[in-house]
């Protein structure tokens, strides 16, 4: 039935994308199979694994007709895309947190409107949340570890994703506010939505079904 | 000091030197379009670069324009479009001639890129605006006269291209008349592209109203009748049922064209700017995501510059185009070599003949004059000779032969 070529993200909502798209009727165990590989071909659908925050990149390109990526990332990236349907699963918060011992301190230098450091991986987001508030904030870009920076003084807070909570608690990291809440999106490119459209439909019409059934 | 130098050289981001053969065949394909525009009575305007910042009030348009400063201190802006200069031109200058007016351009317009992301500063778009009629059939026309156009280039419809249709006063029309106050946001969803959204926020009104989930859904072939009768169960309201109606009309003006083939209905469609006031259409390639052109009614635009006139046109997008069109050989040419008299008088009688020649008037032994001439994308090189010339393919290796100049248009083009 598809033709098509979906993007996959590696990580912590890979499975959550191959029960979905598999739920569908995909070929998704050609993606068990082999660590290491970024192309994948099964029938007739081609697969590519890539980070999550390069599947908006791809779709949006045309170099995969359909993705799977979180809300967290079309929220950061703002890409322009097809945003076509929510697999409710992967499910995770995106939450301001500062250390056990300092947490109430950030808290009131927000509410002063002091300007506070933020360390995260989703910039965009964060200036967002603070300019909602009405608050100011210093945004340090990093790319992995962001738990680390309120540990070494680096800042006083992160923005960051959370399933569990598990490496938050892990680092002795409280939640000072929780700014939105976050699914598995399936998304389009704009061109393949209408250029495939008989296949793109046909995938939503069976995600709906595996959702739902 | 010398890096720092070296820097200011190069072109800034999102902008580049357009070299040939890529450069050449912009302008060819430009001039096709053009030449294709004026078939149907289109004349070509051409306006200012610079624009003052007022013109443009599209506030996405107004954050991706580069922003200048004239010598009153004004704020000018780089046209990052040409639909607004357009409807400016018409209302400050055609106030005394009749409606409608046809206009045509072939013109780069410019936004700022983000970086990494692949983007253009600098696009050279063709285009059509058709300002004083509110006749779908206008809108028909210059819809046929664009699926004409990308096939007069070299694409093949429908094979190798799809216009999706959109009418935007339809579901903004249902909403108005079933969910008043849920409209404003699901508008913005939509125009997201947030399908996601747009059903969560249906979601409370679904009951009473189910065309505010189901009509951003309905896409499909315009030859397939059901969809329309589809929508039809949604033209609630005046206004939605004169935007169903209108978009009828206008699928009955492409039909008889033979257009219909190409074209593909999408009632979530609305348009990528606040300006559009019904119908709407983006061209989508095979092979490329993003759309080559796009175009749409707006007919309250030309009010902010003092004009009651409905408007509707296209852009098309050369330069994405380009990269869909199929490889085309370069036209023939023949490097001519010599720094003799001679070889001029020879050059000017092998174009008199129809031979296009590039004279290099300089003397170049013929294995340099092989390498010259395929640098330049010349297929034959020639030495003046006795009786004539001798010419060879512009191949490494390729024996001289000699040929009377009646006869070298012949053998290069066969």
């Amino acid at each position: 039935m598809s033709g098509l070529r979906v993007a996959v993200p590696k990580g912590a909502i890979f499975e959550d994308a191959l029960v979905a798209l598999g739920g569908a009727g995909l070929p998704v165990e050609v993606l068990r199979e082999n660590g290491r590989r970024l192309l994948y071909q099964a029938e007739d659908t081609e697969f590519i694994v890539s980070r999550p925050s390069d599947v908006p990149v791809f779709v949006e390109h045309g170099a995969a007709d359909v993705g799977v990526v979180g809300k967290d990332v079309l929220e950061e990236q703002r890409p322009n895309v097809m945003e076509l349907r929510d697999l409710g699963t992967g499910a995770c918060r995106m939450i301001l947190a500062a250390p056990r011992a300092r947490a109430e301190e950030v808290q009131r230098a927000i509410s002063h409107a002091e300007v506070v450091r933020v360390a995260t991986k989703f910039p965009n987001t964060a200036r967002r949340y603070f300019a909602s508030l009405g608050r100011q904030a210093e945004i340090i870009e990093l790319h992995g570890s962001v738990e680390l920076a309120p540990l070494v003084g680096l800042s006083e807070c992160i923005v960051d994703l959370t399933a569990t909570g598990t490496t938050l608690h892990e680092n002795d990291l409280v939640v000072v506010d929780e700014i939105s809440h976050s699914t598995a999106r399936l998304i389009a490119n704009r061109g393949s939505y209408r250029l495939r459209h008989e296949e793109v439909a046909a995938l939503l019409d069976a995600i709906h079904g595996s959702l739902h059934g | 000091m010398q890096r720092g130098t070296t820097r200011k050289f190069s072109t800034t981001p999102g902008t580049r030197d357009i070299l040939p053969p890529e450069s050449t065949r912009l302008l060819d394909v430009q001039a096709k379009i053009l030449k294709r525009f004026r078939l149907h009575g289109f004349r070509e305007v051409l306006t200012p670069a610079l624009e003052y910042s007022e013109v443009i009030e599209e506030p996405k348009l107004r954050d991706v324009s580069f922003k200048l400063f004239d010598p009153d201190n004004q704020m000018l802006l780089l046209r990052p479009e040409m639909t607004t200069p357009i409807a400016r031109l018409v209302a400050q200058r055609l106030g005394n001639s009749p409606p409608p007016h046809k206009l045509s351009y072939g013109l780069p317009v410019y936004r700022r890129a983000g970086v990494g992301r692949g983007q253009s500063a600098e696009l050279h778009q063709a285009g059509v605006e058709v300002v004083g009629s509110t006749s779908p059939g206008e809108d028909a026309g210059t819809i046929a006269l664009l699926i004409e156009t990308l096939e007069s280039v070299g694409l093949r419809a429908p094979r190798d291209l799809v216009l999706v249709l959109g009418q935007s006063a339809f579901y903004e029309g249902y909403l108005r008349k079933v969910a008043p106050e849920a409209a404003a946001g699901l508008l913005v969803a939509l125009a997201a592209k947030d399908l996601v959204r747009v059903d969560e926020i249906s979601a409370g009104v679904v009951d009473e109203a189910p065309g505010v989930r189901e009509i951003p859904r309905l896409v499909g072939p315009a030859t397939d009748a059901s969809l329309l009768e589809r929508a039809d169960q949604y033209a609630e309201g005046e206004a939605a049922a004169a935007a169903l109606e209108n978009l009828q009309e206008i699928l009955a003006h492409l039909d008889v064209g033979g257009h219909l083939g190409s074209v593909m209905l999408d009632l979530g469609l609305i348009g990528r700017h606040n300006y559009y006031t019904g119908a709407v259409y983006e061209v989508y390639a095979a092979g490329l995501g993003f759309s080559v052109a796009n175009g749409g009614r707006y007919d309250n635009l030309l009010r902010r510059f003092g004009e009651v006139l409905p408007a509707t046109g296209f852009a098309i997008s050369l330069e994405r185009l380009l990269s869909v069109l199929p490889h085309e050989e370069p036209a023939p040419l023949l490097v001519l070599v010599g720094s003799t008299v001679e070889a001029t008088r020879l050059a000017e009688k092998l174009r008199f003949f129809g031979v296009p020649v590039l004279h290099l008037a300089e003397d170049l032994a013929p294995e340099a004059a092989v390498g010259y001439a395929r640098s330049v994308e010349a297929s034959w090189v020639g030495y003046p000779a006795s009786g004539g010339l001798k010419v060879a393919p512009a191949e490494p290796g390729s024996e001289f032969e000699p040929t009377p100049i009646g006869k070298v248009a012949g053998r290069m083009l066969s």
